[in-house]
């Protein structure tokens, strides 16, 4: 089919009209769905002519309408209700639809608005609550280790089978004051500070034990530690423990000038 | 319903105003349109062309049929349409004169032969084959007329 001439032979138009028998319309209707450009033709003819009679329009008077819903209203307004799910009414729907889409949005930007900044203040909220929860944790944990090692010093300081040598101060230190406690049997020595003054970073306080009137090695010790440090091991036999000034590591004998405190072991 | 009413009812009062220069009878008309709209809701087919090319089709077949019952003659149609078309600016009507001014001047812009086949058949309510009998014209220029005046108004009307 030449669809240009079909066109212009101005059937469109007078389809568009009403202008046609059943059988010309029903030829139209069929090519309307074979050939897109005839529907555009006749889409655009029919624009212009909604066009112009809006242009040419008269409004009818309000009592028309009035009258003419009552009418509607008074045929089966149930049934009518039901029907409403077709292509024009469908315009009513839609703009309620439409109206209701609009709304619903705008309430759920609100709530979600709103439930963003809850959500919001609530992770900040748990994050601290986490945080804390770590820094107890971390306290708890000191203290218990705290705990632990006051008990140990407890068991130690108790134990009847370590023995308590005090060390007092020499005239280089006078106000000095140190502790020693040793077991004979298991040979352990531990060392609690009670006043020893800080010392230069290249120097260590070392301990000795003097056996036979020997000293002994029993290791060095900064003078910044809390509660009990274990010492070398000293043999049984000892019968003074004595603190000396030396080189950071300590040397192989004594440095006897720097002797700070000193204490015998009591017998028994 | 009342959405279609309040877009279209102007529109199709005009066509139906023309065709039947009584007032109240136009009106009456209107109504039965709308009920038939209302009724055959279900019948109509999108693809068959647009809502509102079938509801005007209703209308004027509707209108038509009113002027071929007893109460009308045909000689109403050559009668005098002023009165009632006229009549727009008068109480209980509604009409944009801007527009209405706005339609006089399209008209204008159309060659001779184009316009009076605008005006019988949309504004004087005649069918193409009326025009084609009272006026002496063949029915294929007739055709041929509407068909480039309907062109000159999709320019004019700016249809995309």
């Amino acid at each position: 089919m030449n669809v240009e001439a079909y066109i212009s032979s101005g059937v469109l138009e007078a389809y568009a009209l009403g202008e046609l028998s059943d059988q010309e319309r029903a030829e139209v209707e069929k090519n309307l769905k074979q050939y897109p450009e005839i529907r555009k033709e006749l889409a655009q003819i029919e624009e212009a002519q909604e066009k112009f009679l809006m242009n040419a329009a008269i409004q009818p008077r309000a009592a028309v309408k009035a009258n003419l819903f009552a009418k509607i209203e008074g045929q089966k307004p149930a049934t009518r209700v039901v029907k409403l799910p077709t292509e024009s009414t469908g315009i009513a729907f839609w703009k309620f639809a439409a109206a209701a889409s609009v709304t619903i949005a705008l309430i759920s930007s609100y709530l979600a608005y709103d439930y963003w900044n809850k959500w919001k203040k609530t992770e900040n909220n748990l994050s601290e609550l986490i945080a804390q929860n770590q820094r107890l944790a971390e306290d708890y944990n000191k203290v218990n280790q705290r705990l632990d090692q006051i008990g140990n010093y407890l068991s130690i300081t108790d134990n009847p089978a370590f023995k308590r040598v005090v060390m007092t101060g020499t005239p280089n230190a006078p106000g000095a004051l140190a502790s020693v406690y040793w077991n004979e049997s298991t040979k352990e020595v531990y060392l609690s500070i009670q006043d020893m003054k800080q010392l230069a970073q290249e120097n260590q306080y070392q301990l000795w034990a003097i056996i036979n009137g020997k000293p002994v090695d029993a290791g060095v010790f900064d003078s910044n530690f809390a509660g009990l440090l274990k010492m070398k091991d000293i043999e049984a036999g000892a019968s003074t423990f004595a603190v000396t000034i030396e080189p950071r590591g300590g040397k192989e004998s004594p440095t006897l000038e720097t002797m700070q405190v000193a204490g015998n072991v009591v017998k028994g | 319903m009342e959405y279609l009413y309040d877009h279209y009812a102007g529109a199709l009062l005009g066509v139906i105003a023309r065709i039947i220069k009584k007032e109240e009878v136009a009106e009456e008309v209107l109504q039965d349109v709308f009920l038939k709209v209302w009724d055959r809701i279900e019948s109509y087919d999108a693809s068959k062309g647009k809502l509102f090319t079938w509801m005007l089709n209703i209308a004027r077949n509707q209108a038509i049929d009113k002027t071929r019952s007893k109460e009308f003659s045909k000689d109403k149609k050559t009668g005098d349409i002023d009165n009632f078309v006229n009549r727009i600016d008068n109480e209980g009507y509604v009409e944009q004169k801007v527009e209405a001014i706005g339609l006089q001047e399209l008209l204008k812009v159309l060659p001779e032969d184009q316009r009076f086949i605008i005006d019988h058949h949309y504004l004087k309510g005649y069918t193409q084959a009326e025009i084609s009998e009272e006026f002496n014209l063949p029915l294929g220029t007739v055709k041929t007329r509407m068909r480039l005046a309907m062109k000159e108004l999709r320019n004019l009307l700016k249809v995309e």
